[in-house]
């Protein structure tokens, strides 16, 4: 189970993300992200691009804004977005992944950076893991 | 945290006592009027001022300007300066838009002159410059120019034809940082910049043309060549993905070492490290190329204005100089006055403009008597202001004041309030013509999503901060 939902913020966009596992709530912060990006392209059938990610961070919070902020440089710069991930490896400290995804003429929104203002991955009442990420666009 | 915890100072300023809370090294200063220190509780703005407030090193006090919202470790409009040059340095403090800034453009020609061409006009410029996201500039540069850039700033530029000699004498700093360091800029950086480089971005940047509607103290437009009716050009925009990208590199880097140099904060976006560390020295010339790339940036632009004036208005369109380039988002080393004595600072501006008053050397020479040009960009449908800095601001902060209207409505409240094709109507019918990369982006630059940059203005000239020109 994972879900991925944009809350208001001054000035930017806080997304809050939710997954039932590590894996379910990186898949969905990853979506998230994307879906801001350019809305609704994850609906689509193909995903053609394929690249390796590697990630080591001192905790699971600071993994998962720096896996999102790897996968935005990449974005950032070929114009690809990503939509699906397959973890290798992912603990509290290190994620090895390949991700894929799509070429994209423009983007619908130019996310600046993935901050790490208010993101805290807790296990909720639910027993699911959850954060609110926040993007400077 | 309640209005009853600050102490008035004056009815534009208000301070809240380090004996607030326990970890504070410094008191913590607002300017704005009671309502708009009450409308600040709206969000964060205020507690991470207090955050602000905890920084080693940091001296006299923290302060927020009227324009204050919420942001990333400092508030938007937050001031801080630390000891050089020990004192830390953070990344927070100057924002992920390294040296987003401001530039005026002064032409030959009034309103009467330019009005049957002006949509003419924005149409070329639009064309010239390209806005909105993922849209890359004209120029491509490859790696050995990139660094060029990185290191020398409008220099470069002015060297490589895309400016006039004198440009650089009205930028800040010359535009151009001694202390850049490309190789403190990692190659994700570049990748980023190098297609961008003339190029605005989105959001709330924009380049328009506006036309000086009232003149507030002739000695100092005067100085400044402006004048009633005269039509002036504003860029507004800073160092797209390549200065994104270094703050999150070196954001990362200093999160990580912070239990080194034995500091804790309350908020990670703080991070920061000795200015004296190696990170904290690599962070501040990867900055610096960051701040030089943004320049360069507005050089170009200016480059393509003046090119769309010359394509559509011919020689009848005249000359269009450089007033004045400042940045908002920036770390300076610079000299000021504690406790009568002068010292050595390392000052943080995130979303607030130096505003050097009259006689500091390092003012462009015509206006040094007058005070250093401040450039306040206001929403669109609302007034923009060139604002003069003055011996108040380097007495009281740090030779700074405010940046622009400040955001109060989030993007998604102005989008659900506004829609983008009513709101280009309703600025056509007040002969506002937007040439915008999408509705939607438009919707969430609607005036009525940002603060009064007429009380904004207002509150930093009563307390003395800045002066209004024009």
């Amino acid at each position: 189970m994972r879900s991925h939902k944009i809350l208001g913020h001054i000035a930017d966009v806080r997304l809050k993300v939710e997954g039932d596992s590590l894996e379910e709530l990186f898949t969905a912060a990853l979506e998230g992200m994307t879906d801001i990006i350019k809305n609704k392209i994850c609906n689509a059938d193909e995903f053609p691009v394929e690249e390796k990610i590697e990630v080591k961070s001192s905790n699971a919070t600071n993994l998962l804004i720096d896996f999102l902020s790897e996968i935005l440089t990449h974005s950032h710069i070929d114009h690809n977005v990503f939509c699906k991930i397959e973890f290798e490896e992912l603990t509290e400290n290190s994620l090895k992944a390949n991700i894929q995804g799509i070429k994209v003429d423009g983007f619908d929104e130019d996310i600046k950076a993935v901050t790490y203002h208010e993101a805290n991955v807790v296990k909720n009442e639910k027993g699911n893991y959850e954060t609110v990420i926040v993007f400077d666009i | 945290m309640e209005i009853k915890d600050f102490k008035k100072i004056s009815d534009v300023l208000w301070e809240i006592p380090k004996s607030f809370r326990s970890d504070m090294l410094v008191p913590a200063r607002v300017y704005a009027t009671e309502k708009m220190l009450n409308d600040m509780f709206r969000d964060r703005s205020l507690g991470q001022l207090v955050n602000v407030a905890v920084l080693p090193g940091i001296v006299k006090h923290a302060m927020v300007m009227p324009d204050a919202h919420e942001g990333y470790g400092f508030p938007i409009g937050g001031v801080a300066a630390t000891e050089y040059p020990d004192g830390v340095i953070s990344p927070g403090g100057i924002g992920y838009d390294i040296n987003c800034g401001v530039r005026l453009l002064k032409s030959e020609l009034n309103l009467d002159e330019i009005k049957p061409r002006l949509n003419e006009l924005a149409h070329d410029m639009n064309r010239e410059i390209p806005s909105g996201v993922g849209r890359g500039g004209r120029l491509k540069l490859n790696a050995a120019q990139i660094d060029q850039v990185l290191k020398k700033g409008v220099k470069w530029m002015i060297q490589e034809g895309y400016g006039e000699n004198d440009d650089k004498n009205y930028i800040e700093s010359g535009g151009a940082l001694e202390n850049a360091d490309p190789n403190a800029v990692t190659d994700h950086a570049k990748k980023r910049g190098r297609d961008q480089l003339g190029t605005m971005g989105a959001g709330n940047h924009f380049v328009e043309i506006d036309v000086i509607d009232k003149v507030f103290e002739e000695e100092i437009a005067k100085a400044f060549g402006l004048y009633e009716n005269q039509i002036v050009v504003l860029i507004h925009t800073g160092s797209r993905g390549l200065g994104h990208q270094i703050a999150t590199d070196h954001i990362r880097v200093m999160m990580n070492v912070m239990p080194k140099y034995g500091i804790k904060l309350p908020d990670n976006e703080l991070a920061c490290a000795p200015l004296s560390s190696p990170e904290g020295q690599n962070y501040f010339n990867a900055m610096a190329a960051g701040a030089n790339f943004a320049w360069s940036n507005r050089q170009m632009i200016t480059h393509g204005v003046r090119r769309s004036w010359e394509n559509t208005l011919g020689t009848s369109g005249g000359h269009l100089k450089i007033l004045y380039d400042v940045a908002h988002n920036m770390a300076k080393i610079e000299e000021h006055e504690i406790d009568g004595k002068k010292k050595k600072l390392i000052i943080h501006r995130k979303g607030a403009t130096r505003a050097f008053g009259p006689g500091h050397p390092e003012i462009t020479e015509e206006y040094r008597d007058v005070g250093q040009p401040v450039l306040i960009p206001g929403s669109m449908g609302t007034a923009s202001y060139v604002l003069a800095g003055t011996t108040g601001a380097m007495e009281e902060s740090f030779g700074s004041c405010c940046h622009g209207a400040g955001r109060m409505m989030s993007r998604h409240a102005a989008k659900r309030q506004v829609q983008g094709r009513d709101l280009f109507k309703e600025l056509e019918r007040k002969g506002i013509h937007i040439e915008a990369g999408s509705m939607r982006g438009l919707a969430e630059e609607a005036p009525l999503a940002y603060k009064d940059v007429d009380e904004v203005c207002d509150v930093v000239d009563r307390a003395g901060i800045a002066k209004k020109s024009g």
